[in-house]
């Protein structure tokens, strides 16, 4: 564990290195960011409320999204890019250390962009959020399960691209799939797609499932996020494990 | 060959050409407009069928027209252009006989017409799998030339806003900025009549408005010539300030050095 | 002891539009401890593919090995702690930090004591003259610069084997030659057992003791390098100075290749004649000022060997 956490250090540190290059970064993000929260309140303002939401509400959602997404793309920054990294035979490197490869690998890269979405969620949710001791406590909780099914999600996107080869295409389909629909309010979404973001594409676990849980504290619920966090942890591991034997390392020329 | 239509059958072959990243781009159009469908049907519904005299039909084949548009344009285009120029490519390609940015604007919309191609015909069946017919079947006619003018465009400032890299050398904030002048004043995330009032008339002086709020407005049952109009004069001014912005850069470049 | 064994290792690549592709087929040596080993081939013969599947980064398709009495594929941690490895085209040290940020990190993955660690560093900055260089960034560092530190992180845990592959590309000609002078020193003073992939036949002639090439997939030669010299090409050059330009060069057993003014060349032809006998003759028939003996460069006798029949 030591190695991991000392990894994730370095990249940290590796990406904090260029001061001007990370801050510039993170307010471009945070500008980003600050468009779509004007985009909610330009919308509700013509709507009004939206199956019980307004624009108070997505905007808990929206900060929910932006911590997950903080973490699982700023700090394991490579949990989407394992598809790529796989076929330009990038996972050399982590393959010659006596490290558990998919560990290392979501602890060495940093990214500062989308470490503002990081820093700027928790603010959002203090601002907009009416934070109290158990909604911050289930706004926490909730990113930390939503963060382990988006990381395992993607990851085991990413690690198809060991088995079917290509260049990470299904990934990104996987990551656009996931974000865009982890954006809107559950409610919005009836019969055949809410049954998906439940299943193959969760994306209801990483903000929808949350969201619910900072409004109302619920048991079954609570251990639902946990089942379904462990579920997607394990998805996400085993599919790189198997996905390894077939690694074939820099010979994408072949392909 | 004219060099330019050389340029523009390059990009559009070399699109074609790559069906994985088509594949991608059409699941994930698809992906935004179901969506898109979820979230108007919601707001419509929620405000008795019609906003600002839109109804769910209508909004979300404005949605399908301005996504289209806006999707026919490569992302990260500005940064390219901006990395290109600070990197020197720009300043090679500058020893060639031809107009630089004429160039690279024509291979892009050759890129642009030949994902158009697949977009509009996807994102028009999936688009009436969802919502039905659209309100006006000459109106979706029309909508394609629209489409394209309004990719035509934005191209077009995306090479007006990447050539400030002549400049500042680094182009990333300006496609940030650009993409979100697209996305709300320009009428991709929302309608127009659906802003508040000031907003609104801020956007329709704005030229980001031609890129995507025309085609949608004409897709959704509007098949108004003058919007036609509009697209091109403000066509002609943005590749006149792309045509000027890489003269002046150029010439930069010329006294400067690389 | 016996430090790496392969036994028919085999590598078939899956292709998505014909004829699986058999990067390596069916490939078996072993190299003792302490030896220094090129593994040299044509781009494309499969190099890097047995290096990686003694590595434990790729799965053969079938076929054995063993590193250090540890099958790669199936323990790789294990055996990653105790062999080290440089790829020419990548890096391990991180870019914005200092080459002794990346070797503090290394020390947490390979669990070396802190102390240790410190005189291995000081031991290795020394031997590899690069301990001005640890404390700047490495994306300031030169590519000469930058490998020697990368030689250092690939040593700091005093791996018994050191893989490397293509290490010297993009390397000016000093640099090379010093760099492989440093390996040859790591191996002389530490014991480490070096295995060194290349197309470049330079590597061989200053670095290694013994060769193997392998060329579609297949060993189609693995010798001494003296050896290899002798064997294969029964040749000796010969570089003449005369008093005066001579009219004409002719010895038996000598072909000449070169005659320009007072100076000539001549290739000999060993089987058919000894090199001694020829050399009296030389010196018998001509004014001869200056001679020299060399062996044809090993360019020369490994392309000989890549142009034989599979």
């Amino acid at each position: 564990m030591t190695a991991v956490a000392a990894t994730l250090r370095t990249a940290v540190a590796n990406g904090l290195a260029n001061r001007n290059s990370f801050w510039f970064q993170v307010s471009l993000m945070v500008a980003n960011d600050i468009t779509w929260i004007i985009f909610w309140v330009l919308f509700f303002h013509q709507v009004g409320n939206l199956r019980g939401w307004d624009a108070h509400d997505v905007i808990v959602l929206f900060s929910i999204l932006l911590t997950t997404a903080g973490v699982a793309l700023g700090l394991c920054a490579n949990s989407r890019k394992i598809g790529q990294l796989s076929a330009d035979g990038a996972l050399d490197e982590t393959l010659t250390l006596p490290v558990p490869p998919l560990a290392h690998l979501l602890s060495t890269r940093v990214d500062a962009a989308n470490t503002g979405d990081l820093l700027l969620g928790p603010v959002v949710f203090l601002l907009a959020g009416n934070p109290s001791p158990e909604r911050a406590a289930m706004f926490l909780f909730g990113v930390v399960a939503g963060s382990v099914v988006l990381i395992g999600f993607l990851v085991a996107c990413g690690s198809l691209t060991l088995f079917v080869g290509g260049r990470g295409e299904q990934a990104d389909l996987g990551f656009n799939a996931i974000l865009i629909f982890a954006s809107y309010p559950l409610d919005l979404f009836g019969g055949a797609t809410k049954m998906l973001l439940f299943t193959a594409v969760p994306a209801a676990f990483v903000t929808g499932v949350p969201a619910r849980l900072v409004r109302n504290f619920d048991t079954p619920e609570v251990l639902l996020m946990v089942a379904v966090a462990a579920l997607f942890a394990l998805i996400g591991w085993g599919t790189f494990h198997l996905g390894l034997r077939h690694y074939s390392s820099g010979s994408i020329w072949i392909r | 060959m004219n060099p330019y239509l050389a340029g523009w059958r390059l990009g559009f072959l070399r699109t074609i050409r790559s069906p994985g990243d088509m594949s991608v781009r059409i699941g994930f159009f698809a992906i935004i407009l179901v969506v898109m469908t979820a979230l108007w049907t919601a707001a419509v519904d929620a405000n008795g069928g019609s906003l600002q005299g839109y109804t769910r039909t209508s909004l979300l084949w404005y949605v399908f027209a301005a996504q289209t548009a806006v999707l026919g344009v490569r992302p990260r285009s500005v940064e390219e252009i901006g990395d290109e120029i600070g990197s020197g490519t720009v300043a090679v390609q500058m020893l060639r006989p031809v107009s630089v940015v004429g160039l690279r604007m024509s291979i892009d919309m050759g890129e642009a017409c030949a994902r158009l191609i697949a977009s509009f015909t996807v994102g028009a069946l999936i688009t009436w799998l969802f919502v039905g017919a659209p309100p006006s079947l000459p109106a979706l006619g029309l909508a394609a030339p629209a489409v394209v003018l309004g990719c035509a465009a934005n191209i077009a400032s995306c090479h007006a806003f990447g050539g400030i890299a002549f400049w500042l050398l680094d182009a990333k904030a300006s496609w940030f900025f650009f993409q979100k002048l697209v996305f709300l004043p320009g009428g991709m995330l929302i309608p127009l009549e659906l802003l508040p009032r000031p907003l609104e008339l801020i956007s329709f002086a704005l030229p980001f408005a031609t890129m995507a709020y025309v085609p949608g407005r004409i897709a959704s049952g509007h098949p108004d010539p003058l919007l036609l109009l509009w697209q091109l004069g403000w066509l002609v001014a943005l590749l006149a300030m792309a045509g000027a912005v890489f003269a002046a850069g150029e010439r930069r470049l010329q006294v400067m050095g690389g | 002891m016996i430090a790496i064994e392969a036994r028919e290792l085999r590598k078939t690549f899956p292709v998505r539009r014909g004829e699986p592709v058999e990067a390596v087929a069916g490939i078996s040596f072993a190299v003792e401890a302490g030896e220094r080993l090129a593994y040299i081939g044509p781009n494309g013969a499969g190099k890097s593919t047995s290096i990686k599947m003694l590595t434990g980064i790729l799965h053969p398709t079938s076929g054995d090995a063993a590193v250090l009495g540890i099958v790669p594929w199936k323990k790789r941690r294990e055996l990653a702690a105790r062999i080290g490895t440089l790829f020419g085209q990548r890096s391990q040290l991180w870019y914005q930090l200092t080459p002794r940020q990346t070797f503090g990190l290394l020390g947490r993955i390979y669990r070396i004591p802190a102390d240790e660690e410190r005189r291995r560093l000081a031991r290795l900055g020394e031997l590899l003259d690069a301990t001005q260089l640890f404390d700047q960034p490495v994306r300031g560092l030169s590519l000469g610069q930058r490998m020697r530190c990368e030689l250092v992180a690939s040593m700091l845990h005093a791996p018994e084997v050191l893989f490397l592959d293509e290490p010297t590309i993009g390397l000016d000609l000093v640099a090379k030659a010093r760099f492989r002078d440093l390996i040859v020193r790591i191996n002389e003073e530490q014991g480490t057992t070096i295995l060194l992939t290349s197309h470049d036949v330079s590597d061989i002639e200053q670095v290694a003791r013994r060769v193997i090439v392998i060329n579609h997939g297949r060993l189609i030669y693995d010798d001494r390098v003296s050896v290899m010299r002798r064997a294969l090409l029964g040749t000796k050059m010969l570089d003449v100075r005369f008093e005066q330009p001579p009219a004409s060069v002719e010895v038996e057993g000598a072909r000449l290749v070169k005659l320009s003014g007072a100076g000539a060349k001549l290739v000999v032809d060993t089987d058919r004649r000894p090199i001694r006998s020829v050399l009296d003759d030389l010196l018998d028939r001509y004014d001869v000022v200056d001679i020299s003996v060399a062996d044809p460069p090993l360019e020369e006798i490994v392309s000989h060997i890549y142009a034989r029949p599979v």
